[in-house]
């Protein structure tokens, strides 16, 4: 019962670290859309987001202290999601175009 | 869980529903119920962002024209202030686990007015981009060969921003309400699951608007 007497509180400079790392985050991504580097553009600017995801869910979700069945739930719909990217996208990138025969 | 409290009905707050033990059971069947639904929000989204892979991957020009099209100002803004209130809304809700009342009611409302300017924002957005003929099947006319990727590229910028931003409107309705009782002592160190459930929803908010900004806002501007 002591636990949800006395409630766990994050320090709150935890979450100001956590804002500022967000935000240097962004403007890596968005100084970095500028310069020319092919296909690495979107590969930084896509782990710079899935870096931002985790530290949002880590810290302003509470997800590292969160139980196992929580956590599991959470990162379920994200599952999903890649499976139903990899699914489509396994169609359209392998789908060759074939010359109509007549 | 402490059987012989709880059996005798002792020690029972009001809010706790009949079929849990004890708070901390309900709040953790709360939260997980919570993330259940953030859950079916993520592919409600998901299905959206699967689309905008699928014709990113067949048109690459054009939404690299497309995106170039958008307000990277603007939207480098937006998503600053959606992370600044994510932080802040995490404070708030800390403030009413210490009973920092008059905090946690300031700190709700400065996430609800962040949310309401990322709105005002968008809204400038959306002006502009009907004003530059940006709007599939209402006003839109672009040159080029481009310009059906362009259009299937702003059809699902608006699905997409426009759900978002519903989404950024529900939140700020939510945690306006939250504020509001948090003002009048309903939740505090004892209580504090909604709040904290309308902050993990805030968060998702957050979450799909960190994809959202670089897939929108940031494809093509090197070329």
């Amino acid at each position: 019962m002591s636990s949800a007497d006395t409630p766990h509180v994050t320090p709150a400079r935890r979450y100001l670290w956590v804002l500022a790392a967000l935000l240097t985050l962004l403007a890596l991504s968005a100084g970095t859309a500028f310069l020319k580097l092919g296909p690495f553009n979107s590969i930084i600017n896509l782990s710079v987001s899935v870096l931002k995801t985790l530290l949002v869910m880590a810290v302003f979700m509470h997800e590292t202290g969160a139980r196992n069945l929580t956590r599991l739930t959470s990162a379920l719909g994200f599952i999903w999601l890649a499976m139903l990217l990899a699914l489509s996208l396994l169609d359209f990138l392998t789908r060759a175009v074939l010359p109509a025969p007549w | 869980m402490n059987a012989s409290t709880t059996d005798l009905g002792l020690h029972r707050p009001a809010f706790l529903q009949e079929q849990f033990d004890d708070p901390l059971q309900q709040r953790e069947a709360a939260t997980l119920g919570m993330w259940v639904f953030l859950a079916t929000e993520i592919l409600f989204f998901g299905v959206l962002f699967a689309s905008y892979t699928i014709c990113r991957v067949l048109y690459p020009d054009g939404f690299a024209a497309a995106s170039r099209h958008t307000d990277m100002l603007l939207g480098t803004i937006e998503t600053a202030v959606l992370l600044t209130s994510s932080s802040l809304i995490a404070l708030g809700v800390r403030a009413i686990k210490l009973g920092e009342r008059r905090a946690a009611v300031a700190l709700l409302l400065a996430t609800a007015v962040l949310g309401s300017s990322f709105l005002v924002m968008h809204g400038f957005e959306y002006y502009r981009e009907y004003t530059e003929h940006l709007v599939p099947g209402i006003d839109f006319l672009q040159p080029g060969v481009d310009a059906r990727a362009i259009e299937l590229f702003f059809c699902l910028y608006y699905f997409i921003t426009g759900f978002h931003s519903l989404h950024v409107l529900i939140g700020v309705i939510v945690i306006v309400g939250v504020a509001t009782r948090v003002a009048h002592g309903h939740f505090g160190p004892r209580r504090y699951t909604p709040p904290e459930l309308t902050a993990l929803y805030w968060h998702l908010v957050d979450i799909v608007w960190i994809f959202v900004y670089p897939l929108i806002y940031l494809v093509g501007r090197s070329g």
